[in-house]
């Protein structure tokens, strides 16, 4: 097939191409794929970190224990509750607020509305956190707000102190903080979907309401489905918010999500190896979701 | 005729109802953030509320950088989040594209394997993997150091695919014609497709700035002394001295926002731009 004067070329070019890609491999396999092999391993062993002993082998034992332990189930729960309590209510949300603001004539209006929405994704959600602790205190704003709203003054709602209110504030906080960004992920979906199906269906008598549901949901359900499983694996890692409201007083198991248990058996109580079983779990849990997400954007592809 | 038209303006007032309401939703806390860094703070938590600053408390400022401790250790914080964020922006935008450029243009053995990792590593949250990564940091001697705050992050396999997206459109001819015109390699990335990548290079820099800026788990492990900390950390231990004020808690707040307040408010199409960027994964 190839020809002998070629090998010369293909032979730099194959040198090149090696030359600029092995930096970024080697850097992959060092800071990836050796540490997630290494949690694995080290996942057998009863490895803390400050013994000075070599950790004991113990087969599967990390992860019968975890899988036995009720404050494991516990962060599965937590992180569970967190992740669909968030996720769904931001895709339906942002679905709905992206279809509102295409619809909004003034170009100009449109931008002030998305920046406007999409600000609190621009802070840390650390700052987020703090500035959310001071309106879940008990003589804070998120009082006033609900009590002028239900008609109830000088109720305390126990945001930051009641077992379901602590979980609902910390699913509060994210939506808050990402409900922008999704709104401008449905934006640009939208805004593929060529105009001219919708002259075509207002010919044929169809209501905005008509094209919104048999013709943009239809189209749009590939970027759906996408922007939902990414929602999803985003709430699966949070970690930030449940941090900074469990170091401000707020009652931890609620909201001890799989994150913060790892962070907490690992750093705080030096149990490596029970740690490492815990983000084996995390990881398996994501790459279902992730496996979903290649699945269906390849099922889904829609042509316009 | 009549109703029709009736029925269309109310659904239009609910419409904008809805967008109107959560305007106020997504700006209030905001908004709270800057007016209560400029208040004392038994006016903060007040009830009810009022919005405006009685006394414009600018010692607020002062305080949120000194610290409960009188330290002064937030403006070395505040260095050591730019100094982080700024190299690993520059570092994941040099190699990204390098890499990028290398699986897009050139032909050689093991290609696809290797875009095949670096698209697997983006499956592994680093959640998942900060133990072991800890344990690496350790080994390399750079915890508490800022190469153990940078290194970890040098590039990002996301980076790398989006490079790679973007240059496998990128015209062959241009680079043969300046490989006839005697220009080397390095040459060619550096002078004719690096400039030319600059808007995903906008977007891929502001992003990996600001997954440091934001980065609050991985410093929180590898940091150990008070002067190599960063901003998040700073907050987070501030938010929790039980003597801390409320105002000056909200201006460290604000002061920690500011540069991205600044930055999206130069850039704004590249930070929503930069979001919309994931919607190129489907294909």
């Amino acid at each position: 097939m190839k020809k002998r004067t070629y090998i010369g070329i293909e032979k730099k070019e194959a040198r090149w191409g090696f030359a600029f890609t092995v930096p970024a491999i080697l850097f992959f396999c060092l800071f990836s794929f050796y540490p997630i092999l290494n949690a694995l391993y080290t996942s057998l062993f009863d490895k803390r970190v400050l013994s000075l002993a070599p950790p004991d082998f113990m087969g599967l034992g990390n992860y019968t224990y975890i899988f036995s332990s009720p404050d494991f189930w516990n962060s599965i729960r937590a992180t569970f509750v967190f992740t669909l309590g968030t996720f769904i209510p931001i895709v339906i949300f942002s679905l709905m607020l992206a279809a509102f603001l295409t619809n909004i004539r003034s170009k100009k209006m449109r931008g002030v509305f998305q920046i406007a929405y999409y600000t609190p994704a621009v802070i840390s959600s650390v700052v987020a956190a703090t500035i959310w602790l001071l309106i879940f205190d008990p003589r804070g704003l998120g009082n006033q707000w609900v009590n002028l709203l239900l008609n109830t003054p000088g109720v305390d709602q126990k945001w930051l102190a009641d077992r379901t209110m602590v979980q609902l504030s910390t699913m509060i906080v994210y939506f808050w903080k990402y409900i922008g960004y999704f709104v401008v992920l449905f934006i640009t979906g939208l805004a593929a979907i060529p105009p001219a199906i919708y002259e075509a269906a207002t010919i044929d008598g169809s209501s905005k309401w008509q094209s919104f549901w048999r013709i943009t949901l239809p189209l749009l359900k590939p970027t759906v489905v996408l922007v939902s499983i990414m929602a999803m694996l985003q709430c699966l890692k949070t970690f930030s918010t449940q941090y900074l409201f469990v170091q401000g007083g707020a009652p931890r198991a609620p909201i001890n999500v799989i994150t913060l248990n790892i962070y907490t058996t690992g750093i705080r109580n030096q149990r490596i190896g029970r740690a490492s079983a815990m983000s084996i779990v995390l990881f398996l849990i994501m790459l279902l979701f992730t496996w979903m997400q290649f699945r269906f954007s390849k099922s889904e592809e829609v042509e316009y | 005729m009549d109703i029709h038209k009736n029925r269309f303006n109310w659904t239009g007032a609910l419409i904008w109802a809805v967008l109107i309401i959560t305007l106020i939703f997504t700006v209030m806390p905001l908004v709270f953030m800057i007016t209560s860094s400029l208040m004392e703070r038994n006016q903060i938590l007040r009830m009810p509320f009022s919005w405006i600053p009685e006394t414009f408390r600018y010692q607020n400022y002062v305080k949120a950088l000194e610290g409960n401790d009188g330290s002064w250790i937030f403006p070395r914080n505040i260095f050591n989040s730019l100094l982080v964020s700024i190299t690993v922006a520059i570092t994941t935008v040099l190699i990204a594209s390098i890499t990028g450029y290398g699986i897009a243009k050139f032909k050689f053995k093991g290609r696809n394997l290797i875009f095949m990792m670096i698209m697997a590593t983006m499956m592994i949250p680093f959640e998942a993997i900060m133990i072991p990564l800890y344990m690496v940091a350790t080994g390399l001697k750079m915890q508490d150091s800022y190469a153990g705050l940078i290194v970890p992050f040098l590039v990002s396999a996301f980076g790398v695919f989006q490079m790679r997206q973007y240059l496998t459109t990128f015209p062959s001819e241009y680079l043969d014609a300046s490989r006839v015109d005697g220009l080397g390699e390095f040459g060619i990335f550096w002078r004719i497709v690096f400039p030319n990548c600059a808007p995903v290079i906008a977007t891929l820099g502001i992003l990996s700035f600001r997954g440091q800026w934001d980065n609050l788990l991985w410093p929180l492990l590898v940091t150990q002394s008070e002067k190599m900390k960063t901003i998040p950390l700073y907050i987070s231990k501030f938010a929790e001295e039980k003597l801390t004020d409320e105002g000056a808690m909200m201006a460290a707040a604000v002061l920690a926002s500011l540069p991205m307040f600044i930055m999206f408010a130069a850039l704004s199409k590249y930070f929503i731009g930069g979001s919309a960027v994931y919607e190129s994964r489907k294909g």
